[in-house]
């Protein structure tokens, strides 16, 4: 009798994950993927790193944009970041500084060198582009899980021969450009492969490629190029990063008010 | 013109020291000014000239050392104008050494402080001595010598400022159309006895406080704001700069959209006092037109209890501004903005544009009316200096 039982018992045991995998709901699949991107993608604690962008027109003129990028992981919060305008010449030393928070508005600082002034500003406007370039501020901004609800579509190959999830997710922050995202994540290292923004009416508005993909720190993946296109104005910006540096040692005094008026 | 000489020069060799022991990354940005001024309607009792030509040139020198924990700044400025013989001045704008450890700060040698949140005056921003001879709007500045200690905690930081050396305003030439109505005398009086090497001391305690900053300061020495007083010279006035103390607070809110602002200052002179506020503000509107542009709206009111135009401009007066930003590559803004006095009902109004030419240059145009100035008003003298100026800067 007790062997039945035991039997009995080892298969409910043995079953229910499978059940539950079978029960798995989109969403809560999609959710997975996205706490497992954010997951293998934490403990850094700070990096360093050059941006610089280059801002394409529909007749192909281009214009460029030169930042010096620094960011503290929080834990329990989103993440704080420095960045430092270099080009062009006439923001040179301009600085912003973010303190991200997840679904609630951000505290944002931008730092005028003219003047020496350090200003709070609203972090309302997400959408607007950054810089003029074709990245809204909120394609840029720290990605914390609980930003958006996700929801699993398939699988299918991407990008350079990989092979991907493809997830829908839906902004849960105010003051999103977007009704929508699909993003293609690689199913090896959960990385970003490739987004598609829907706009407000729900048309296709931009492609965001992430391309080149190196690990830094033997476990940090970081792609060399974002290539965004907007396909409804041709226009297009290339996100070039260089000098990542997961090792100098950053401190919470080097995110502070006084820490931008000495970065340049 | 007044260069602290001493901290000049032991700057300089530290700066030499430094540079000939190690060969450390010197970054140097700068910044040519050219800039085309015309008058309009200056009246023929004044002999005014009605445009001019003039150029600036401001370098920033700047090195680190200590793994970016130790900065050297110098920072010389420089203009030569056409016309106006006063204007062709220079400035050593910053030369200092500033080192950081952990959460402490120190700053020593001449540099440039800026208080405050509003947008239309600066109350608060007592530290530097205001450049009139670059631009009316009070943000231009004269290097100050400082020596600054800050700590910064959680969320807010303590600095204390140790000022010798007082800078005097300087003044433009009787025949520039933007002058004071009356010829000011090359020799500045003092309430302290100690002249213009009074030393001066403040301290400040700001931060944040999730959505609201906050900044308390004190101020105790020369007043930067002279009183104009009769001197021996018939036609000529004379600066006469007192001693003060000044407690002054800021506070903005950032709420979403809005951003709520309020300054005031105590002053407190050895005959007298007063109070000063002012109080606004500024409203984004993100995307407008299709994404074609951002809107500002600012909205201040400033109120001075001498109560009296013809000491302040600040004295029961209301600022509208609007700014539309269009989110191109070039950067394109438009900015406007007008003051108007309950008071006595004078107004002026300044729009300007300005957008990007390449990565190294920039492009804007500038005009300035005066409209309807009441004879007792502090800017009665500005009433036919309706100006409009173009200006190019180059960036390299």
């Amino acid at each position: 009798m007790k062997s039945i039982i035991t039997c009995a018992t080892a298969m409910i045991v043995g079953v229910l994950p499978f059940q539950t995998a079978l029960a798995q709901s989109p969403e809560e699949k999609g959710l997975e993927i996205a706490t497992a991107t954010n997951e293998r993608d934490s403990g850094w604690n700070h990096v360093i790193a050059d941006m610089e962008m280059i801002l394409k027109n529909r007749a192909g003129k281009e214009s460029r944009r030169k930042i010096s990028f620094r960011q503290l992981e929080v834990d329990g919060d989103g993440d704080k970041s420095l960045s430092l305008f270099l080009e062009p010449r006439d923001v040179t030393g301009t600085a912003m500084l973010t303190f991200s928070h997840g679904l609630e508005p951000d505290d944002q600082w931008l730092y005028l060198p003219s003047i020496k002034r350090v200003k709070r500003i609203s972090s309302k406007n997400k959408s607007g582009p950054f810089m003029g370039s074709e990245f809204a501020f909120e394609d840029l901004g720290s990605q914390e899980v609980e930003k958006f609800s996700y929801k699993f579509v398939g699988e299918e190959a991407c990008g350079e021969s990989f092979e991907c999830y493809v997830i829908e997710r839906l902004p849960q922050y105010e003051s999103s450009g977007y009704t929508r995202q699909i993003a293609w994540i690689d199913k090896e290292h959960y990385r970003s492969i490739k987004i598609e923004y829907y706009d407000r009416k729900n048309s296709l508005l931009k492609t965001l490629d992430f391309i080149g993909y190196n690990e830094y720190a033997e476990k940090y993946w970081r792609a060399d190029r974002y290539e965004m296109m907007n396909h409804q104005t041709g226009k297009s910006t290339s996100l070039l990063w260089t000098n990542y540096d997961f090792e100098r040692d950053l401190k919470d005094s080097d995110f502070n008010q006084k820490a931008l008026k000495r970065l340049l | 013109m007044k260069v602290p000489k001493n901290i000049v020069r032991s700057l300089t060799i530290w700066l030499l020291l430094f540079l000939s022991a190690n060969s450390y990354a010197l970054q140097m940005n700068h910044t040519m000014d050219l800039e085309w001024r015309g008058f309009t309607a200056v009246s023929s009792d004044q002999e005014r000239f009605n445009r001019d030509v003039s150029v600036s040139f401001e370098t920033e020198f700047r090195t680190s050392f200590n793994d970016g924990s130790t900065t050297l700044t110098l920072t010389p400025f420089g203009r030569w104008d056409s016309r106006d013989p006063e204007r062709r001045h220079y400035d050593i704008r910053e030369f200092n050494l500033i080192h950081a450890v952990d959460d402490w700060e120190f700053q020593g040698g001449i540099s440039k402080v800026f208080w405050g949140v509003a947008e239309s005056n600066h109350l608060v921003d007592v530290i530097n001595q205001t450049d009139y001879l670059e631009n009316l709007d009070g943000e231009d500045k004269l290097g100050q010598k400082m020596i600054q200690i800050s700590r910064s905690f959680e969320q807010s930081t303590l600095s204390m400022f140790v000022l010798p050396g007082f800078r005097e305003r300087e003044f433009r030439s009787s025949d520039d159309p933007l002058a004071l109505p009356f010829k000011v005398s090359e020799h500045a009086q003092y309430e302290s006895d100690d002249g213009n090497s009074h030393i001066d001391y403040a301290v400040r305690y700001s931060g944040y406080y999730a959505s609201i900053d906050y900044g308390v300061s004190f101020f105790s020495g020369t007043s930067r704001e002279p009183d104009f007083i009769l001197g021996t010279v018939p036609g000529e006035l004379v600066a006469y700069y007192p001693q003060m103390d000044q407690f002054s607070v800021d506070i903005q809110i950032t709420d979403d959209s809005w951003l709520w602002k309020l300054e005031a200052i105590r002053r407190k002179y050895s005959q007298r006092s007063y109070n000063a506020v002012v109080a606004g503000l500024e409203y984004s509107i993100y995307g407008m037109a299709d994404g074609l542009f951002d809107l500002g709206l600012i909205a201040e009111y400033h109120y001075d209890d001498r109560g009296d135009p013809a000491i302040t401009s600040f004295q029961n007066d209301l600022f509208l501004g609007m700014r539309f930003g269009f989110n191109d590559a070039e950067s394109s803004e438009i900015l406007a903005g007008a003051f108007y006095d309950f008071d006595d009902h004078s107004s002026a109004v300044r729009v300007e544009a300005n957008r990007r030419l390449s990565s190294n240059a920039k492009v804007s145009i500038e005009a300035q009316v005066f409209t309807n100035v009441d004879t007792r008003n502090i800017s009665y003298s500005l009433r036919n200096s309706d100006y409009l100026l173009l200006s190019l800067e180059y960036f390299f």
